[in-house]
């Protein structure tokens, strides 16, 4: 083996257990949640969520668009999260819903009564925990989604690291058995496996 | 003889489930910065003198998807049924059907025996994040309703408990390694401070 095919066999060694160990807690955390989305039923009985509903005097909000009125009026309300708007305002309305994993709140501000009514959530523990699965301030099927809060684009990106991360480390790991020659046999076994398993659902036949 | 034990059931364990993972991760990047292009409405086929159960002004969940069931290899479709909506006003029967690869919508006139049913065909990345949430939180009490689904819920649940498994058992393989400890351990460390404090963050 030349000394770079060497290196190369070291260094992918290295980067496979190194990303790792670095995506450890993430990892844990996305399976972890995974297996709670995928089976509601076995943990439905532990989530708390607590509601509580209240009416606050607010300042004519400051800003030329909605979001900067917004966002002028969650800091008014000491609100924090990601904002999302009913398709459509009722006239003198800024209406607005702000989610974070540990909590949601309903806000609907009349300009005109220069008044707040907030439906606030708190979320129990367990099911904040969860919510980190899919906290991602835009949804695909959703086109006028999009994020508009620095903490869910860190948490986007950190979602997108572990998901890179483990691309190349599968990606590794193939290399690095294919260096050893006496597993080929089970070892292309049990990928075949898991490639036709896979693929009968990729291919929509299942 | 442990290490040599955990260090093959890593490998065979990690080649099994690598489809799974590189499915679940690369369909990440579209879920978290993907746009659905809405183009225009497929066209819709009729299908007429259907046999169509009764009962769907009374019965809900599970049972309703049963009864629902049974009109789809009369219309030609097969998926999971993602939910039904009865309008009792026109005694219509509205349900949407998905696989990936294809989604469609049935609505059952149920006083006609006649159904108009849409198909929309998934992009390669869409069906991907498709297969990433199914069968997700959503109307617990239907969801399985198709062999598909139930199958596809088996073999994630069986990522997860291997993905556990493969990184407990690295953790051990890599703590053996003891020229590798001390970098690990910075790594283990800085992982678990940027884990922390982006939670911190979010949560505060």
């Amino acid at each position: 083996m030349s000394s770079s095919a060497k290196a190369l066999e070291v260094w992918n060694r290295r980067v496979h257990y190194y990303l790792g160990l670095y995506f450890l807690f993430f990892l844990w955390l996305f399976a972890a949640t995974g297996l709670m989305l995928n089976h509601q039923q076995w943990f439905r009985d532990l989530y708390q969520r607590v509601e509580r509903s209240y009416q606050l005097p607010i300042a004519t909000p400051a800003g030329d668009t909605v979001r900067a009125q917004t966002r002028d009026l969650m800091d008014q309300l000491n609100l924090k999260g990601e904002i999302d708007w009913p398709a459509s305002q009722p006239v003198w309305h800024i209406d607005f819903n702000v989610s974070r994993p540990n909590g949601a709140a309903q806000v609907r501000v009349d300009l005109n009564a220069k008044q707040a009514y907030v439906r606030e959530f708190e979320n129990g523990r367990l099911h904040a925990f969860q919510i980190f699965h899919t906290f991602s301030g835009s949804r695909f099927n959703q086109p006028a989604s999009q994020r508009d809060w620095i903490v869910t684009s860190l948490w986007v990106w950190a979602m997108d690291a572990l998901a890179a991360g483990l691309i190349v480390m599968v990606l590794g790991s193939y290399y690095m058995w294919w260096q050893l020659k006496k597993k080929h046999a089970l070892g292309f076994a049990m990928l075949a496996a898991g490639v036709v398993g896979c693929g009968v659902f990729v291919a929509g036949l299942l | 003889m442990v290490y040599r034990w955990l260090r093959d059931l890593h490998l065979y364990f990690g080649l099994f489930i690598s489809p799974f993972v590189l499915l679940f991760a690369a369909s990440v990047f579209y879920l978290n910065h993907g746009k659905l292009t809405q183009g225009t409405p497929p066209p819709a086929d009729i299908y007429r003198n259907l046999q169509l159960p009764d009962g769907f002004d009374r019965v809900k969940g599970r049972e309703a998807a049963e009864r629902a069931k049974t009109i789809l290899p009369q219309v030609g479709v097969s998926g999971e049924i993602g939910f039904l909506r009865y309008i009792a006003s026109d005694r219509h029967l509205i349900f949407p059907v998905s696989k990936a690869g294809l989604e469609s919508t049935i609505d059952v006139d149920l006083d006609a025996r006649s159904a108009m049913v849409t198909r929309r065909h998934m992009g390669v990345w869409e069906s991907l994040s498709y297969l990433h949430k199914i069968p997700g939180p959503h109307n617990p009490a239907i969801r399985g309703n198709w062999v598909g689904t139930r199958m596809w819920r088996w073999f994630a649940d069986a990522t997860i408990y291997l993905l556990l498994f493969i990184s407990t058992s690295g953790v051990y393989l890599w703590w053996a390694l003891k020229a590798e400890r001390a970098a690990g351990l910075l790594l283990l460390f800085a992982g678990a401070a940027t884990f922390s404090g982006l939670v911190y963050v979010i949560v505060r």
